[in-house]
């Protein structure tokens, strides 16, 4: 008990010392650019004045309070670059909702303003808030390794597949109408991507599911990267944080989206296959066969897809959407379309058992992945494959963003209904918990931390970008 | 089941109702924030935010790390942002909109217009979330300090891998899943469920043996399985006894499937000149002892002797026999072939059965039909005879005649496995009442051959030893148990038996399923979908599947592997022994 309580005390402060460390690296960042603002006596009005230099002092100290938080929050996961990315971006972003939206205006005595209106204001600090959270998440792992974990170097051959994903991936995108990237620049995105994919995540070979639901975060990461800060400083010096700025490139959005997802998929699949070619030592294949559990995963995926599929009807028929999707099949008419959106319902449900088979621990992990798997067939499907497939035209500006706003909605629901009903299912025939031995118990436990580890952050990553991003790029 | 047991009732609901406390105080917390800025007003909206905040936390706890009691505070927080989210889909953007007579459009307007309540659900299920992982592990550290552990697990034994065996299994870990409090081991001494309903198919080459069996740890793959013989069960200190050095296991509910072995009664010689139909190993035994007769008729000269070498003797008419003779017989004549020195006239197919019509378990018609078609191939009936005596090279019938052969297969009698024999006291099936429990034994459940079970539809009439009834027997004895856990009484078992079907050989069936009788190539289709459909596992389905299509293609196999001279009955002999 003693020994326990004396090393958890020790594991804690270390992990509040390096998460304040972090958080001073995160806070000259984020600092850096309120300068840039000019948003630093906003801060300074807590003490009631404006002085830039007080606002700037404060900052630092919030930004050091909070980054020892943050060390404190994420100490019980594994402490790896590819995990705490997502938990710092994640925390960046509820201190955006946190603190400038609501505990600033409360200290300095000013009405909380939640509205819309307000927060597309705020987008700069949105951004802001991202890259402090990913900065302390970077620094707090570079402090704690050496402890915990050792940093592996990936194989050069993960770093080619990673370049060959990304580039193949960017080269498929080019093909999308109306999509105005710079070819050339593009593919570089795409190359970089790739090769900074096996660089971030390194370690032991994923599911294809979740590397799905990691690649859509990794590619809005990339969005605000490339098109909101590197492309306006390269160009002119500046930062194109704020929204009409981003509403700009908000076009492009859907691209890196459905980039980082593909990357992630394509480099995931590339794996998968040499290994299965080239792997003599069958203790490092962690697939199951797909004949053993296989038929029964494709028979829940129908199901649960098509109870999916029955929330999102609702949607679809208040909004008058089925005449459009009949179309798809050249048909008419709403009966036509309900089939046609039943049965793509159904397909999307068994691709989603095919990918996310034995990958949720708890009905909420279900929704996370649901919802991810919602999110990620919005892009693919309503703003991408529906328009090609239906003959109407492609555009991902931000008024179509707004226009499909419904089918987003519907979409969400799908994947909610999918992953909890999915997850549901499974746990019938496969109940994870049950375990017949220590050793059993602990592989079940390693694989659940393998699988989970940081999916909380990305599904709410991913939730988060699907709800406030379309309308605060649109504009109130 | 090993330290994390599955989420049982209790647990959850206290998981919901401290979810609720988590969701009322963020709740409260978040609406003052608003109220304070006039998003919140008046009492039926404050009314709404409270039912919502309420049963957020609710979900939250029930959604939110099964079986775990301490998730890390992000990842509940996380849990609780994502359920703020759906929260606010479902809440702000389509019921408020409902409850106020209008359709939802959920439009970027009507978004934009209740983005402020997606911020205060985001706050608030985030903050419900981190509360909640906070009051669990509060009381968690409470509940591991006044050492109470979880409730303890009841332990069901269960012997024998069999039909009855393994659904019991299945059906207890379906039950777990629910929160039954069971922790259940099957034990048995072949680690696979044998459908033999196609056993002789495996006698017969048309079929690979392990094809018609099924792994029982992949059966029922969340039940500890132990492989081995149970030599003792001792009802008064609640053990169960492994043989060799295996150890003994307690139990608080026992079920015994053990099955049946051959019962010869006595006869004399049978026992040691007679082969049976019971396990792979007599199945594949039996083919290559026919295979090797061919091989020997194909040398001998003399015509008499080289009939007696090919004379097949079955005794017992019921489904195992009669299925065992057309089987034997599409064997010797699908390869007779590869032997050009046998002429057809050279073997011989007698049934041996006490009854004047075959397959009384079918019906008048149909029995009768069946051995139309038997005797239509030449296959020789002897009704109204018993077997009284076999030797080396002959098997004596009660009415004086005596008929020279080299196979003798017995099917015509069974009893019930050594260890439930032992247990009756009387040799015969367990007795046991309409709710499978043995008379007379506390804790103790029979189900399958080795039962003995009142049908309460039929007055003083028991359930027939099949498969189809140790299924069901199975699902039955382990609801039952979970039902007495709980201290209740446990229901009868009743079940009507679908049909009978039975295999005539090449191309031909006979049987009846709901009162409607099948015959001829009809009935041998429903026979191979019935019973394809039935075996465990799509892996077997998928493989008996191709062996049947190769079949259609090739000649069978007549390679032996193994040195089947005698048959061996290891089974028999313990029995006796007794
Ligand atoms: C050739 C043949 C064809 C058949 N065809 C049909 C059919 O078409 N349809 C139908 O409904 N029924 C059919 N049956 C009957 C059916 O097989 C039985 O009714 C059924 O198997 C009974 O199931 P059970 O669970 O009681 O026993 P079994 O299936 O016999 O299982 C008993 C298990 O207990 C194990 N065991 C026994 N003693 C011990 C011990 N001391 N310790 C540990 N383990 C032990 C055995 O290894 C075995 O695995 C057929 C039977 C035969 C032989």
């Amino acid at each position: 008990m003693s020994t326990a309580t004396v090393t958890d005390a020790i594991l804690h402060r270390r992990a509040a010392i390096s998460g304040g460390l972090a958080g001073v690296a995160g806070g000259v960042v984020f600092g850096a650019a309120m300068a840039v603002f000019g948003t630093l006596p906003t801060i300074a009005s807590i003490l009631r004045t404006d002085s830039a230099v007080v606002g700037f002092i404060l900052h630092m100290l919030i930004a050091v309070l909070i980054g020892a938080a943050f060390g404190l929050l994420v100490i019980r996961f594994r402490i790896r670059v590819r995990d705490m990315l997502f938990w710092g971006l994640v925390y960046g972003a509820v201190w955006w909702f946190l603190g400038p939206q609501t505990l600033l205006p409360l200290l300095q005595g000013m009405p909380v303003d939640w509205s819309a209106a307000h927060a597309e204001t705020l987008l700069p600090s949105l951004v802001g808030h991202l890259f402090y959270g990913a900065t302390v998440a970077g620094v707090f792992v570079l402090l704690q390794r050496g402890g915990r974990t050792t940093g592996r170097v990936p194989a050069v051959g993960a770093v080619v597949r990673g370049a060959v994903a990304g580039t193949a991936c960017a080269a498929l995108l080019t093909r999308v109408p109306n999509f105005q990237v710079g070819s050339w620049a593009w593919l570089l995105t795409g190359l970089v991507l790739g090769v900074l994919y096996p660089l971030i995540f390194t370690g032991r070979p994923e599911p294809t599911g979740p590397a799905l639901a990691r690649g859509t975060v990794y590619g809005f990461a990339a969005w605000v990267v490339v098109e909101l800060t590197l492309q306006p400083l390269v160009r002119d010096g500046s930062l194109g944080w704020s929204r009409t700025d981003a509403a700009a490139v908000a076009g492009r959005l859907p691209g890196y989206l459905l980039l980082g997802a593909a990357t992630a998929v394509v480099f995931t699949w590339l794996g998968l296959w040499l290994r299965g070619l080239f792997l003599d030592d069958v203790r490092k294949i962690e697939v199951e066969p797909p004949g053993a559990r296989g038929p029964r995963a494709t028979a829940y995926g129908v199901l649960a897809g098509i109870v999916g599929g029955l929330l999102f009807t609702v949607v679809m028929v208040l909004v008058g959407a089925l005449p459009m999707v009949a179309r798809i099949v050249g048909g008419q008419g709403t009966s036509v379309g309900l089939v046609v959106h039943l049965v793509i319902s159904a397909l999307i449900g068994v691709t989603y058992a095919v990918l996310f088979r034995r990958q949720s621990f708890d009905v909420l992990s279900g929704i996370g992945w649901g919802v991810s798997y919602g999110f990620f067939w919005w892009v693919l499907g309503d703003l991408t494959l529906l328009p090609l497939l239906s003959g109407g035209t492609l555009s991902w500006d931000t008024a179509t963003l707004a226009a499909q706003f419904p089918s987003l909605v519907g979409h969400l629901a799908y994947g909610t209904g999918l992953g909890a009903v999915y997850y549901w299912l499974e746990a019938g025939i496969d109940p994870w918990w049950m375990t017949r031995s220590g050793i059993e118990a602990s592989r079940v436990t390693a694989r659940r931390e393998q699988v989970l580890s940081a999916a909380p952050a990305v599904w709410v990553l991913t939730v988060l970008v699907a709800v406030t991003l379309p309308i605060l790029l649109t504009g109130a | 089941m090993h330290e994390s047991t599955p989420p049982p009732r209790r647990a959850l609901r206290e998981r919901a109702a401290t979810g609720v406390v988590a969701g009322l105080a963020s709740g409260v917390v978040v609406g003052a924030v608003m109220a304070f800025q006039d998003m919140v007003v008046g009492a039926p909206a404050w009314f709404g935010y409270v039912i919502y905040a309420v049963v957020l936390g609710a979900l939250l706890g029930v959604t939110t790390g099964s079986g775990r009691s301490r998730s890390p505070i992000a990842e509940t927080a996380c849990g609780g942002v994502l359920l703020g989210c759906v929260g606010w889909l479902l809440y702000s953007l389509t019921l408020v909109p409902l409850l106020a007579g209008t359709a939802p459009t959920w439009s970027a307007a009507s978004a934009v217009a209740s983005y402020p309540q997606l911020v205060g659900d985001l706050l608030q299920g985030g903050l419900a979330g981190a509360l909640l992982a906070v009051l669990l592990s509060l009381r968690a550290d409470r509940t591991a300090g006044a050492g109470s552990p979880s409730r303890p697990l009841v332990r069901i034994v269960i012997i024998g891998g069999g039909f009855g065996g393994v659904s019991a299994a299945k059906t207890f870990e379906r039950l777990a899943v629910r929160g039954a409090p069971v922790d259940v081991t099957l034990i048995s001494d072949s680690n696979y469920l044998l459908f033999t309903p196609m056993l002789a198919e495996v006698a017969s080459g048309a079929l690979e043996a392990r094809h018609i069996s099924a792994p029982v740890r992949a059966s029922a793959s969340h039940t500890r399985f132990r492989h081995g013989r149970v030599d003792q069960v001792d009802p008064m200190a609640r053990t169960v006894r492994l043989a060799g050095e295996a150890g003994t296991i307690s139990y608080d509910h026992l079920v015994l499937a053990v099955g049946s072995v051959p019962h010869t009664f006595g006869l004399p010689g049978v026992e040691q000149h007679a082969w049976t139909l019971k396990n792979l190993s007599d199945a594949t035994r039996l083919r290559d002892h026919v295979i090797g007769l061919l091989e020997r008729a194909e040398q001998e000269r003399d015509p008499a002797e080289r009939r007696r070498i090919l004379t097949f003797v079955v005794a017992g008419a019921g489904f195992a026999g009669t299925e065992t003779i057309a089987e034997l017989y599409d064997l010797v004549f699908g390869v007779i072939r590869f032997y050009p020195a046998i002429g057809s006239e050279d073997a011989r197919f007698v049934l041996v059965h006490p009854g004047d019509r075959i397959l009384p378990e079918l019906g008048p018609d149909l029995g009768v039909y069946a051995l139309e078609r038997l005797e239509a191939r030449g296959i020789e009936f002897r009704g109204g005879a018993r077997v009284a005596e076999a030797t080396a090279d002959r098997v004596r019938l009660d009415d004086g005649d005596s008929i020279p052969t080299t196979t003798f297969v017995w099917t015509a009698g069974n009893r019930p496995a050594p260890l439930a024999a032992g247990l009756s006291g009387t040799g015969r099936q367990l007795p046991t009442d309409a709710q499978l429990r043995v008379t007379d034994l506390d804790g103790v459940w029979a189900i399958g051959d080795c039962a003995r079970i009142p049908d309460p539809s039929r007055d003083g009439e028991h359930y027939p030893p099949t498969a189809q009834h140790a299924i069901r027997e199975g699902k039955v004895v382990a609801a039952n148990i979970v039902t007495s856990i709980a201290g209740r009484e446990p229901g009868a078992f009743r079940f009507r038996a679908i049909g009978v079907l039975v295999a005539l050989g090449h191309r031909t069936a006979a049987g009846e399923v709901r009162g409607i009788r099948f015959s001829g190539l009809a009935a041998w289709f429903l026979w191979r979908g019935v019973y394809l459909a039935k075996l465990p596992g799509v892996e077997k389905r998928i493989r008996v599947l191709f062996d049947w299509l190769l079949d259609l293609a090739f000649p069978r196999d007549i390679v032996v592997t193994t040195d089947a001279k005698a048959p061996v009955h290891d089974d028999v002999v313990v029995g006796s022994d007794r």
